[in-house]
Parts: C-alpha cells; sequence; structure tokens
C-alpha cells in the first residue's frame, strides 16, 4: 500500500459543498471534504445508476501490483442533469481521476474530476452551478454599487 | 352484438367522462392544469442552492445579508451558504424540545437511509432534492412522485377520512384541496421518523403526532414551483416551523429507476462540518 501512494497526490483544500450532489446521504461519514486526491488507471465499469453512479478502475502501482479502485458519483439524476449518460465513461479508458479520499484511507474516492487520455475532462454538475452563482453575485455587486 | 356492447360500453365511458369533467369547478381544472408535470432541481441560483433541500426564511434572511455585504465580495459562495446554513441549524434548536434536542444534530452516520438503505418518511421526502412530479389521478386523487427513492404518496382529494384502522405510516395519509391556485395538503398519521430542517447535516427526530400543511403554489412566470410547508409537532417542536423549498418546470426529464442502494462498507460517526 506504502508503493500505491506514490501514485496519489494529496492535495489539502477548501471545505467544499456538496449539498445537492449526494442527496441520498451524508457526504462527511464516508469521505474527508478538506482533501483531494489523484489516481490514474484503467476504466473496468462504469455504472449509470441511482443513488450513486460508481466507476470501477484497476491502479498498477509501482510494483505492477494491480489495486482496484472504487469511485463513487453523485446519482444518475444529478450527472442527467449536466449530459452525462451511460456511455460518459467507457470500460478500457485509461483516465485520470481527482476527488476525496475515504477517512480510512481504502482505495475509494468521492468523484471530482476525470481527466481521458486525450485531455478532456468531465466534470461533476456542482462547478457550473456555482459558477452561475458567482456571475449572480457580481451582478448583484454591481447593481449594489450602482445605487450608492 | 359484441361490438355494439362495446360501442354502447364506450358511448357510456364517455358521457361519463364528459359528466365528471363538468362538474368540476372551472377554477379547480386550471389549478390542476397548472401544477401538473415534472418538476426538478431548483435553478442555479444563490436561493436555490440554499434551498436544495429546505430552507427557512430565517436562513434566506441571513443568506441575503450576507450576499449584500460588501465585505464578504471576496468570499467563495459555498463559505456564505455554510454560514448561513449553521445560522438556520441554530434557528431550528431554539425552537425544538428538549426531547428532540437530546439528539440534534443527528449524526448523519447513524441515518437508517445510510446505513440499511431505507427509504424516507414524508418529513424528508417532501423536501427531497432532485423531481417531483404531480399528476391528477382520477377526480379523486392526485399522485405525487419523487426522483429520490422513486417514492410516491396520494393525496386525496375527496374528504376521504384516514381509517380508523390505518396505524401511523411512512408518508401518513394525505386530504388536499385547492385555495384558488394553490394545493393545499394536510397530512397526518406518520410514523415517528426524522425530519430534514437544514440539510442532511440539520435533522432531528420527530413524534407520529407530526402534522403538516403543504401549499404548493406555481411562479407567476411558470417556472418555478414553490413549496410552504408548515410542520407542528408537540414531541419535537416549540412551536409550528415553516419550510420552504423550489423546483424548476422540467417537462424533459424523467425520473429513473433508484434500485441500486447499497449499505456502506465504512464510515466514520461523529464527524463535524
Amino acid at each position: 500500500m506504502k508503493l500505491l501512494r506514490a501514485w496519489l497526490f494529496v492535495i489539502p483544500v477548501l471545505v467544499l459543498s456538496v449539498t445537492g450532489a449526494f442527496s441520498h446521504h451524508a457526504f462527511s461519514p464516508v469521505y474527508d471534504e478538506k482533501r483531494l486526491i489523484t489516481v490514474v488507471g484503467v476504466v473496468t465499469q462504469f455504472r449509470f445508476v441511482n443513488p450513486h453512479a460508481m466507476m470501477f478502475m484497476d491502479v498498477t502501482d509501482e510494483s505492477s501490483k494491480v489495486v482496484k479502485w472504487t469511485v463513487e458519483f453523485a446519482g444518475r439524476l444529478n450527472l442527467s442533469n449536466v449530459g452525462w449518460t451511460a456511455d460518459s465513461i467507457k470500460s478500457g479508458e485509461r483516465v485520470t481521476v481527482t476527488g476525496n479520499p475515504t477517512h480510512t484511507g481504502s482505495d475509494r474516492m468521492f468523484f471530482r474530476k476525470l481527466v481521458r487520455a486525450d485531455g478532456t475532462e468531465l466534470l461533476p454538475a456542482g462547478p457550473q452551478r456555482l459558477n452561475a452563482i458567482e456571475e449572480e453575485r457580481r451582478q448583484r455587486a454591481l447593481q449594489r454599487d450602482q445605487r450608492k | 352484438m359484441a361490438v355494439r356492447n362495446i360501442v354502447k360500453w364506450r358511448s357510456g365511458l364517455l358521457v361519463l367522462i364528459l359528466l365528471t369533467w363538468i362538474t368540476v369547478p372551472a377554477e379547480a381544472q386550471s389549478s390542476r392544469r397548472n401544477l401538473e408535470g415534472m418538476w426538478s432541481d431548483p435553478p442555479p441560483t444563490a436561493v436555490g442552492a440554499f434551498c436544495a433541500f429546505a430552507c427557512t426564511d430565517a436562513g434566506i434572511d441571513r443568506l441575503n445579508a450576507l450576499l449584500d455585504d460588501p465585505a464578504n465580495d471576496a468570499r467563495p459562495f459555498e463559505q456564505l451558504q455554510a454560514e448561513a446554513k449553521t445560522y438556520e441549524r441554530e434557528y431550528i434548536r431554539a425552537r425544538l424540545t428538549p426531547a428532540a434536542l437530546k439528539t440534534y444534530p443527528l449524526d448523519p452516520a447513524d441515518d437508517p437511509g445510510f446505513l440499511r438503505c431505507e427509504p424516507w418518511g414524508l418529513a424528508r421526502q417532501m423536501f427531497a432534492p432532485h423531481q417531483i412530479e404531480i399528476r391528477q389521478r382520477g377526480n379523486d386523487r392526485i399522485e405525487l412522485r419523487y426522483g429520490e427513492w422513486d417514492a410516491r404518496r396520494t393525496i386525496y382529494m375527496d374528504d376521504r377520512k384516514r381509517p380508523a384502522n390505518q396505524g401511523p405510516n411512512r408518508m401518513g395519509h394525505s386530504a388536499g384541496r385547492w385555495d384558488g391556485e394553490t394545493l393545499v395538503v394536510e397530512t397526518s398519521g406518520i410514523a415517528a421518523n426524522i425530519a430534514v430542517w437544514t440539510d442532511l447535516n440539520g435533522t432531528a427526530e420527530h413524534s407520529d403526532q407530526l402534522r403538516v400543511t403543504e401549499r404548493y403554489t406555481r411562479s407567476k412566470d411558470g417556472d418555478t414551483l414553490l413549496l410552504t410547508a408548515t410542520m407542528a409537532d408537540p414531541w419535537s417542536l416549540r412551536e409550528p416551523v415553516v419550510m420552504k423549498k423550489i423546483w424548476r418546470w422540467a417537462p424533459d426529464q424523467k425520473i429513473t429507476p433508484y434500485k441500486d442502494c447499497e449499505r456502506p462498507t465504512e464510515f466514520k460517526r461523529g464527524v463535524k462540518r
């Protein structure tokens, strides 16, 4: 397991809101929302289901040992709002996935970002929504300043 | 002969349908058309995100005050939202009885929906994120179907009372009526369960004395559905609490199967957010 960790990039992050992304139960009992990790591997299965979509992948560590990783997503209900389908991720694809690790440090994470071999990215709904809200805030601040 | 009988039966059915339609007041017909259909997650606005589960006017006011303060312009929205939710959790705390305060807020790791994939009771389901589909079924009932858990509720529109031999159950007994363009639903007979007051980190126990009055109204522009729910439970609440929720009109969305809930293989209790 120590060798495998060489493949991980652990990044402390600000507390991220996951309200809405994780709706059928709370996020906090399983995942550490204050940290991010990244793994590189080959997708073995993507299940576009409710309440949470799941991806399984093989990650090869530095000693050539294959470790089975599980990536948990928001539900199909949530992902389809931003255009995801059952074919968004295909078995056999080599991908780089970033997400929140579990509290126990097991081979599992909660999805934040996926980068395909060609550099294209898949993101959850959260960033799109946040961008729209930040634009709303900019407009709001502009109107407030104009009233002065 | 058989064909003639079918024609007669069909004609009779058509007359019955027409008579029934004619006897329904025009206002009620308009109201039904007004709310029927598929609704889903709120628009990507600050208040929409804040009310992704449920919210209070006190919480919305707090959020707006934070957003309007120039000192907060550089802070990320998520921080302001978390601060307003913390304020809202305290607003709820002040309205809970000592009995409910013993466990408030409940540890999300003890949630039976998480531990055992148990579907939610009414006091959480009515605020569930994602879709709510409203459909008239005949003249005596309305069906509400939710994306989360693929849960269904029946709202009886014919003044029928809860059967005397029917004990409390997960969704309770709901009786509805139209108040102009607003659908008003009174629910009682709800089994003791968990109420969501702010989000999944702000839940509390409620008793089978819980009574809920829901008011569903479509916005004038037709794009949003607003729920105002008055919750009264002498066991858990010192006074009735009014909760709100917003959905967006989403006629193209469909509710998809919800059958892959898995019990957790690992979790940690007492994690603070």
